[in-house]
């Protein structure tokens, strides 16, 4: 009977109660998502290993570095292997509104050096013998229907042939990634393979690695590497920057801004809007049912007992609100996922995004129904019933 | 007959606009225990008041105010909300149904206060509505009532927890003269049936002739009681 009261109260002023549950659904789904794009960036960063260091050069990442720098690194003691990095930036011929990354990079030293990368279909020594052949993520191959033996298409917008005809890539073998620091919807090609165009005059663009990964040996310490590798090229002819795994990935996030930190500031105001829907919503309904709190003084019912009743249909109002959005949330969080997994891999909805989603709208909820439910409290019933229905 | 109901130099004042209303003033009234009392006077001479002090709804300011053996001015807060649901039904000029709620649901709120299980309630909101003759109208919300119906819902509402005292703030003020006039004997049942106390609020002397005593206030103190089982000719109903 209590919550038949709630619940007919509530759907008393159906409009009104259905725009203030979807505002509140609309919040907490927003919120969710902000949430879990700032876990997933935290995610993809601490999920970083601690055995690779990229060296970029020290001007920008968008600056190659030479070919040449290899052979000087190699020697470096600690360093175990070398793996080539390039940018390739192009696009899929099918789907040219869509997007993936595409690396060059070196067979022979790629895979060893990312245990967390397993070949789930196709044969990666294929790979390593095929100059045109490709490696591509799970994901990537099931958004675009992508079979082992399957040739891909894709028109560089860095590098360009010069027949005018799109770059072909062999899908040799399909992985997928236990770790949040590789997404599952990449394509690796030969590094060889691009080179080789451009120096052969079948592609034109930059000449150059965009950044070098190396390995190091276990019981290495990563900062000597890393100023011993610094320290190669003070002089030049190009300077630059070693840099942990992890402390490349927050650079990488840190050239769109303060993210996680912008991201809360947009949640903060979110919240704070919906506060004052909620709120306002509730101040009318307290209002319009002095009479009615009245007459249930009058009945028996007590200070306290009326004031949980306004805070019980607050806190049932942001809960339905909380409950859709959450249900909003999980819905899209995978096509959301599949849609950002290049940039944010880390992305998803763990179980501390729907507390926080949830205890968000019911802590909205309980101080929402504070304010009328103190109005009530403090309502003598003689004021109440001399109010005006 | 017990004395249900016994004032001793009640006084209440009210402060508006930086005045001071002396609303009762030293006030000494008995109502005796299953008696049907009209309460009557003009605008501004504290009937309204005396029912509230009587109903638990507001404190007298000085002197005692007794309802059985209870000292209301001991009560306060809960205490006193809890001594409402036990002992006193309130019925209101303007019904003040609950808008929401059924008639059933209106009936059963004071229930929800008593000890009883779900089934138990329904039972007696559905006892109380039969008493009032509503037993075809449970399920309606008070918008699909006649004004008459809703008065008798909030009556079955007031009789549910089956109190001694009924206090009733001109009932039939928003009636008109023939659905007054049921609601009224619809009391008087209740008074001489039940053995209801009861403490009806009127400018109405035609509602008047339907108690068994009149009190008549005048200045917030008390003018006359007039018995209507001992009046002769017209001003009495049996």
């Amino acid at each position: 009977m209590p919550f038949k009261l709630l619940w007919r109260n509530v759907t008393g002023h159906p409009i009104r109660s259905l725009l203030t549950i979807a505002s509140v659904a609309v919040a907490v789904f927003l919120i969710c998502m902000l949430h879990a794009v700032t876990s997933g960036l935290t995610r993809t960063l601490s999920a970083a290993a601690s055995n690779r260091l990229l060296v970029q050069s020290a001007v920008s990442l968008f600056v190659d570095l030479p070919l040449s720098y290899q052979q000087k690194m190699a020697p470096v003691p600690g360093v175990e292997a070398i793996c080539k990095w390039q940018w390739f930036g192009g696009r899929y011929e099918q789907d040219k509104g869509g997007f993936f990354a595409q690396f060059g990079i070196d067979p022979e030293t790629f895979l060893p050096s990312y245990p967390e990368m397993s070949i789930v279909d196709g044969d990666y020594d294929e790979f390593r013998k095929r100059r045109t052949a490709c490696v591509v993520g799970a994901d990537l191959a099931d958004k675009y229907g992508w079979k082992v033996g399957d040739t891909v298409p894709i028109t560089g917008t860095i590098f360009t042939r010069t027949d005018g005809q799109p770059w072909q890539f062999d899908v040799a073998a399909v992985y997928r990634s236990s770790s949040a620091s590789i997404d599952q919807q990449t394509m690796w090609f030969h590094f060889d393979y691009l080179h080789e165009s451009l120096e052969t005059g079948g592609a034109i663009g930059p000449q150059g690695v965009g950044v070098y990964m190396l390995r190091i040996a276990p019981g290495t310490d990563p900062i000597g590497v890393q100023q011993a590798v610094d320290a190669l090229f003070e002089n030049g002819p190009q300077r630059v920057q070693t840099t942990t795994e992890a402390e490349f990935n927050r650079q990488f996030v840190s050239m769109l801004g303060d993210v996680p930190s912008l991201l809360q500031m947009v949640g903060g105001a979110v919240l704070f809007a919906i506060f004052f829907a909620v709120l306002n919503t509730m101040i009318m309904a307290g209002r319009e049912r002095t009479r009615d709190l009245g007459v249930l003084k009058a009945l028996g019912f007590t200070d306290r007992t009326t004031a949980l009743l306004l805070i019980a249909e607050s806190l049932l109002v942001c809960g339905l609100g909380a409950a859709l959005g959450l249900l909003l949330g999980v819905v899209l969080e995978g096509p959301f996922a599949a849609a950002t997994a290049s940039f944010i891999p880390g992305f998803g909805f763990d179980r501390g995004t729907l507390l926080l989603g949830a205890g968000l709208a019911l802590a909205v909820g309980l101080i929402s129904g504070l304010v009328p439910g103190l109005r009530a409290a403090r309502l003598t019933t003689v004021a109440a019933l001399r109010e005006v229905g | 007959m017990a004395v249900a109901i016994q004032l001793h130099s009640v006084t209440k004042t009210y402060h508006r606009a930086g005045e001071t209303l002396r609303v009762l003033d030293e006030l000494d009234l008995a109502m005796d225990a299953s008696t049907f009392y009209a309460l009557m006077g003009p605008s501004g001479s504290g009937k309204t008041t005396l029912l509230n002090l009587v109903g638990g709804l507001d404190h007298a300011d000085s002197g005692k105010l007794m309802v059985g053996a209870d000292d209301l001015a001991a009560l306060d807060g809960s205490a006193l909300a809890q001594w409402r649901a036990e002992n006193v039904g309130f019925v209101f000029q303007g019904f003040n149904l609950l808008p929401v709620l059924s008639a059933r649901e209106n009936v059963e709120l004071p229930l929800l206060l008593a000890p009883l299980s779900r089934a138990q309630r329904r039972a007696q909101a559905e006892r109380a509505l039969e008493l009032v003759g509503l037993a075809d109208r449970m399920d309606h919300k008070p918008r699909e009532l006649s004004g008459g119906q809703e008065q008798r819902v909030a009556i079955a509402r007031a009789i549910a927890t089956d109190p001694q005292i009924l206090l009733a703030d001109e009932p039939t003020g928003d009636l008109d003269r023939s659905t007054a006039d049921q609601v009224l004997e619809l009391l008087q049942r209740l008074n001489r049936e039940l053995g209801k106390t009861i403490l009806m609020v009127t400018h109405d002397p035609q509602a008047a002739t339907y108690a068994d005593k009149v009190i008549h206030l005048d200045k917030g103190k008390l003018g006359r009681i007039d018995d209507n089982r001992t009046a002769s000719g017209a001003g009495a109903r049996s």
